[in-house]
Parts: structure tokens; sequence; C-alpha cells
């Protein structure tokens, strides 16, 4: 086995170098802007252009995608190279799967696998290269959990659908180009034969978009008053949405994978060592080094999860229960974690140190524990998920969908 | 990156499989647990002829030279079972106790001793039941004309009923101390087996033991850096048993939610029942990643001590968990010794103390990696 980039091969030393001193060179004039890495109420304009000049600068590159084919954006590299790129760009406080408000990372692939070659050529070099951004919206008030019982209604005219009904919870804080959406385009068909998948362009005439403040920042409620959008931007084809849907959904569950890892505890531990209280640094004090080591641990365990991950989508074996095994995980360690912080550092842990990358932001995890742990299905659904993937109390395994 | 086995370690996980199923059948397997008769010499030897003793040894000592990984995926398969009898405390503990520090001599006469099954050596740590740190070792080591004495009481041997011989960490007159090879027939030395609920362990007394100088392992004085060299690298060979183990636990686990029918329905219908088995492969997957990889650093040579208490802290904590949440599962029919989760617990319960539990390697983590005193 080998975890890392074991010895960096020739190749790939002279790789790490191309990119630390690209970065070096990229990152000047980002010294003083405060990060908010995936989402948050911390609305900052100047560093989201400073964010999506980034992105696109990375995209040119294909390193937004640094495995996806060099011809639809991506840079046709190794995985070795990717773990390169994500460790850099960890190091600088960026997650390279959110450079900026969009979900790319797990629309592209879905394209990637059930687009026709015409869709690919036109959608995904956008997409891959930074330039446009992307919502997944597919929650609806009244179905919640439950996304197969779609209300939002799509009926083809000619060459067009005209979209019909209302989303919730979805996207960030600056509108996107593309709004990537189930549909309903059977109401009379039975459940899930009666779905598809439009890449809605977000101009669109009859698209309204609502903020919502949430507790871990700003999501959206979009209506769609007869939205009409071209036949062609129907991906998967029509009523075969749910095939879609699992594709999507194995990625958002975890099975999407990640080799980077976040910093967090290395900034508590920078907080502790500084920190004295009774005449003695923090980080001696052997209660405080016990929650550290659970924390740590947990926090290991949840990397090497996603880690794992990963390498058997790369592999394309999906692993048959790890994507909603680790989703369920990670964001219970993420509450955990919140009220380890608290234990810890006491009330600095619910002030915003808007100095840093939020991801190590103390007051952000505290405050989006248990926000968190809802998006894209709650907890629930991911130990649904596992249950069938394991087969308990049933005779057959559901499979894991190869995803890209 | 690659987080795939190698073919040949492929074949060991195979020949290991294909051995227990014939030697250690399920039903087997907990009668030896209910009668607490856990040492079997022949089967130890079987194991042995197979070359499970002392794999990570080189060859020029009788072993195998095998890679920490090759040699953590047989042990994986024998924690399955999961199988008694000293081949860890003895083929791979006390192998690179003696590997790490004894003289060369030492080295030539021990190692093919071990390696065979001639010879069982199993080190004897703790005065303690509560710790195993330096502190915890009293036993003195006291000088007389021609050699030394030995005296004490060594707690928490595991292993102990099968050795030929044992390494007994010892207080010198000094402070310091030293690991003292003795004959288990020598005059003085009386095993009582701890009872309770654990399996394998037992009480050793050294009452006024003569041993010779040459007995000595390595310099006088630098047992615990020794000790701590050879748990450095065998630690992660019991974390693997322990993954073999929850593995196991897991998979009649989610078995048995197929069969077992209550209210009408399979009871892995509940979701209460889910819960459980979600969180017993959170532990039997954290144990195990977090395990190979501490043996990819250790055969890549990546510094490892913080990755490998990790792992003994992880597999530990994940063994006793797992078979608690099993026992959720199984409820009534889980509680009865001839159920193979009783020979698990009974093990979950010893392997949680042996060695150290999982807050004192949790501990060993964090001064690993961040000394104390520095700020
Ligand atoms: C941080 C965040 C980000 C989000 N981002 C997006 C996004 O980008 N795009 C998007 O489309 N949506 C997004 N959502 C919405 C999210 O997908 C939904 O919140 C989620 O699917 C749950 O729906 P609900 O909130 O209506 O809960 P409900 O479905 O009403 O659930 C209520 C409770 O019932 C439980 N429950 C429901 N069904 C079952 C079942 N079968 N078995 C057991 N328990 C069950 C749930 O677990 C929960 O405890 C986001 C939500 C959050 C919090």
């Amino acid at each position: 086995m080998d975890f890392n980039v074991q010895a960096d091969t020739q190749e790939i030393s002279v790789f790490r170098k191309e990119v630390r001193e690209w970065l070096q060179e990229n990152m000047r004039g980002a010294e003083g802007l405060r990060w908010s890495a995936t989402w948050s109420t911390r609305e900052n304009e100047e560093e989201y252009q400073f964010r999506r000049k980034l992105a696109r600068e990375l995209g040119e590159k294909g390193w937004l995608f640094p495995m996806f084919p060099v011809e639809y954006g991506g840079a046709g590299l190794t995985i070795d190279h990717q773990l390169v790129l994500e460790t850099e760009l960890d190091h600088s406080g960026i997650n390279l799967a959110a450079v900026f408000y969009t979900l790319a990372r797990i629309v592209a692939p879905v394209i990637l696998k059930w687009g026709t070659e015409e869709q690919k050529r036109e959608f995904l070099p956008p997409m891959l290269c930074g330039e446009v951004s992307v919502w997944q919206v597919l929650t609806e008030p009244q179905g919640g959990s439950d996304i197969a019982t779609c209300h939002t209604k799509a009926i083809k005219n000619g060459n067009h659908y005209v979209v019909d009904g209302q989303k919730t919870m979805v996207g960030y804080h600056h509108p996107p180009d593309f709004l990537w959406t189930l549909v309903c385009t059977d109401p009379s068909g039975p459940r899930h034969e009666n779905l598809s998948w439009l890449y809605i362009p977000g101009n669109s005439d009859g698209i309204t978009i609502q903020p919502m403040s949430l507790m871990m920042g700003i999501k959206n409620t979009v209506f769609f008053d007869h939205v009409r959008v071209p036949a062609f931007n129907l991906v998967g084809g029509e009523n075969n949405g749910w095939r879609v849907a699992n594709t999507h959904l194995e990625l958002e569950h975890g099975g999407e994978g990640r080799v980077g890892a976040d910093p967090l505890v290395e900034r508590v531990v920078a907080y502790c060592q500084q920190m004295r209280v009774a005449g003695a640094p923090l980080m001696e004090d052997t209660s405080i080094r016990d929650i550290i080591a659970d924390m740590m641990i947990e926090l290991h365990a949840v990397h090497l999860f996603a880690r794992r991950n990963f390498w058997h989508r790369y592999v394309r074996e999906p692993h048959p229960y790890g994507g909603a095994q680790f989703r369920y995980y990670q964001r219970m360690v993420r509450l955990r974690n919140g009220e380890r912080l608290q234990q810890i550092m006491g009330c600095d842990a619910l002030v915003p140190n808007l100095t840093v990358n939020e991801v190590v932001d103390f007051e952000y995890v505290v405050r989006s524990g248990p926000g968190m742990l809802h998006g894209g299905g709650t907890l629930d659904t991911d130990r649904l998920v596992f249950a069938r993937r394991v087969g308990l109390g049933r005779p057959t395994k559901e499979t894991a969908p190869t995803t890209i | 990156m690659d987080l795939r086995l190698t073919k040949t370690q492929n074949m060991f996980k195979r020949a290991a499989a294909d051995f227990v199923k014939v030697e250690a059948p399920s039903h087997i397997v907990t009668e030896w647990f209910r009668n607490k008769a856990t040492f079997l010499p022949d089967l130890y030897r079987k194991a042995a002829n197979l070359g499970w003793l002392g794999m990570v040894v080189p060859e020029r000592y009788g072993g195998a030279s095998a890679s920490f990984t090759d040699c953590a995926v047989v042990f994986e398969e024998l924690g399955r079972v999961p199988l008694p009898g000293p081949l860890f405390s003895s083929g791979v503990l006390s192998a690179l106790l003696v590997l790490e520090g004894a003289s060369e001599a030492q080295k030539e006469s021990l190692l093919p001793a071990i390696c065979s099954g001639r010879s069982i050596v199993i080190v004897a740590i703790t005065d303690k039941g509560v710790d195993w740190g330096t502190e915890s070792v009293e036993t003195r080591l006291t000088n007389t004309t021609g050699g030394f004495v030995l005296d004490g009481t060594k707690r928490f041997v595991y292993d102990a009923e099968g050795a030929t011989s044992f390494i007994c960490a010892a207080r010198m007159e000094n402070g310091g101390i030293a690991l003292v090879l003795v004959n288990r027939e020598s005059p003085g030395i009386s095993i009582t087996p701890h009872v309770g609920f654990m399996v394998s362990v037992a009480e050793v007394r050294f009452d006024r033991v003569k041993v010779a100088a040459s007995s000595v392992l390595g310099e006088a004085g630098a047992g615990w850096q020794i000790l701590d060299g050879a748990l450095q690298k065998a630690l992660p060979i019991l974390c693997a048993y322990q993954v073999g183990a929850c593995q196991e636990i897991f998979d009649f686990t989610a078995e048995y939610t197929r069969t077992r029918v209550v209210f009408g329905q399979p009871i892995g219908r509940f979701q209460r029942v889910q819960d459980h088995c979600v969180e017993l492969s959170i532990h039997l997957d954290a144990a195990r990643w977090v395990t190979y990889e501490a043996l990819w650093k250790l055969d890549s040579g990546l510094p490892a001590a913080a990755g490998v208490h990790e792992a003994k802290a992880v597999a530990s904590e994940a063994y006793y968990q797992v078979c608690n949440f099993s026992h959720m599962v199984h409820a009534g029919p889980g509680t009865d010794y001839g159920h193979p989760l009783m020979a698990h617990s009974l093990m979950a319960h010893t392997l949680y103390q042996y060695l150290g539990t999982p807050l004192h390697h949790k501990r060993k983590m964090m001064d690993a990696l961040y000394p104390r005193g520095k700020g």
C-alpha cells in the first residue's frame, strides 16, 4: 500500500515545485483577505472576486480538475498530481473542491458520465475552467429528503421544456450561471421513472431567487415560473433522471472522496501553545491534550475514509458503503468538534476570527456543526443508504453506482 | 497513491484464511474460550510450520524477512477467529525485542528458536494493573556474586501459560530498567492465571530467582528504550489482528440482521438496528485504515511513532466497541458463551488492556507529536 506520493518521482517533484511557485505568484494580494472557503455568512466581495480569478487561473491550467480529460478542460494528470495539488492548496487555506461558490465538483462528473458528446463539449469546458458557477437544485419544500417526490414540472413544448415549481435550501450568496435541476417530466408517470435533469442557464426569464439566512450561511429558495429551457439541456435522457440522480447522489453522499486534509487540529494546537492559563500554556494541560487527541484521531479517520473513497472512485470500484459511512461520520465528528472547541478555548470559540480561512475559523466550526448535518441529505438518509448497501435485513445488497 | 494489497499479500491472506477455516472452526473456538483453554501447542506448531512466527525477522535468523504489512495481513486473518496462542506475543513482540536490543550472540541463539516455535518467549512488563509506563516496572534486579537476583510479581502477562522463558522488565539498583531473560523452569517462578473477564493472562511471580549476568538482554539500563523500540514495530501487527476480529464481527452481525426475524421482519429493517451497524462499521474501518497507514509508514521508513500509538488506541477501542454494538444487535443469544461473539468479547477486553489502554496510547501519541515543556 502507498498512502501518499511515497517518494516523489522526478516528475512529481518537478510538479510540486511548479505548483508551489505558481501559488506563491498567484496568491499574492490575498494576504489581507478573509477566507470563506465553502460558503458562509461572512461575505466579502473583494475576496469573492479574488477567488473567481484564482479559479480561472487554476482552470486555465486544467488544475481545477487535474484528472479530467484535457478535451473537456481537465489536465489529464494522475492521482499523484491530484494529491500534490490538493496538499499544496491546503497549505494556502484553499480547498481545491471549493475554490469559489460552485458545485462543479459534483455536477461535472455527472455530466461527464451521462451527457452526450455534444453536451459534454458545450457544458464541461466552461465549468472545468472555472468560468461559470453552478448550483445543485434538488430539494423542494414539500418533499424534503424524499427528492423523488418532485413537484417541479418540466413539460416539453417543441424544442423546449417549460419549467414550473419551487426549490429550496439551494446555492450560495452569489447568483449562479447554471442551475443543475431535478425536474418531473412525466407528472402521471410511475415513481422513479418520471424524472429528468436540466442544466438551466441562470439568466433565463422566469427564475426568481430569494435568499434565506441560515445558521451556516446563505441558501436560497428558487421559483421557476414558465422558464423555457432548450431541450438540448436535458442530460441523461428524459425520464431517466433517477439513474442520473444515483450518480449525483453517490458523489454528494461521500463517494466523491478527497485526498487532502483540513488543518483544524494544527490551528487548535497553535492556539493552545500561545494561550497561557495559570502560568502555563494550555498545551501543557493533560485534560486539554486528551480532548485534542480525540479530535485529532477522529479527524484523521475522517480523512482516511475520504482518501479511501477517492481511491475507490479513481479505480472505478466504488466502495459499497464507504460514501454514506464517511458522510455520516464526518458530520458527527464536526458536531463533536464544535463542543470540543468550546471545552478547549471557552468563549473564544464563539467569536469569529475574520482573519482566517473559515475551515479553521473556530466560531464557524461551532456554529455550522448542527446545520451542516443535513446538507445533501440528513444523517438518516446516510444511514439508510448504508443499510441498503450492506444489505442489512435484506437478501441482496444494493450496488454502489460507478462514478467518474 | 495505491491502497491495494500486493499479489503476495493477497496470497498470504488466503493461506491464513484457509488455515483457520480448517483448524479453527467456530464451534471449536467457542469451546476454547468457554474453558479458557487458549494455549494450543498443536495449533502453534502448525502455525510455526507455515512460517508465521518471526515473519518480519531477517532470514539469517530464521525469519522470513517479510514486510510489516505482509505480516499484518496474516494476523488480520488470525484475528478473525480470534486465534489464541503466543503467535503475536512471542512470534512478533519478543522476536522484535531480541532483534532490537539483544547482542549478536543472543540473537543467534534466541531468534531461530522463536521463529521455529521451539522457544516461546514472553515479555513481562508491568507490575501494576493500571499502568504500562516506566513507573510500572517495580520487580527488582539485585546484584549478587556471580549474577543477579530477580524479585517481584508481574501482572497481566499475556500468553504466560505457554512460555518456555520470560523476558522480564526489572528495576536495577541504580534505578535503570534491564530486560532479563529467564527460563520458565528456574526455581522461584510461579504462574497464576488471572481469573475474570479476560483470557490468556496470568500473574507471574519471580521469587528470588537467580539469573546469570549473561541473561541481561543487550545493554543493562537501556531496557525501556529497547522495549519501546520493539513496541513501535510490533503494535501495528497486533492492531491488524484486532482489525480482522472487527471485520469478522461486522460480517456475522450483518448476516444476523438478515436471518433473525422478529415482529414479522428481519431485524435489519429496524432503523435502530441499522444504527448499531453503522457505528460498528465506523470503528472497524477507522481501525483498519489507521492501522494500515501506520504499517505503511513503518515499511517506508517514515517517522511512525505517533501513528503507531494512534493505531493501538484506535484498534483496541474499535475491537471493544465493535463487540458492544454487535451485542446490541444480537441481544440475548450473543451473551451465550457458545456464541462466537463471546470469544471476541473476552479477547477484546483483554487486548484493550494488553500493552496499554487506548488512553495510555493517545497520550503517547500526543507526547510524540507535541512534547511537553516546549510551550
Ligand atoms: C447546509 C445545507 C446545504 C444544503 N444544500 C443544498 C443544495 O445545495 N441543494 C439542494 O437541493 N438542497 C440543499 N440542502 C437541502 C437538503 O438537501 C435538505 O435539507 C435535506 O435533504 C433534508 O430535507 P428536509 O430538510 O426537508 O428534512 P426532512 O426530509 O423533512 O426530514 C426531517 C427529519 O426526518 C428524518 N427523515 C426523513 N426521511 C426519513 C427516513 N426515510 N428515515 C428516517 N428518517 C427520515 C430526517 O432525517 C430528519 O431528521 C441543503 C441543506 C443544508 C442544511
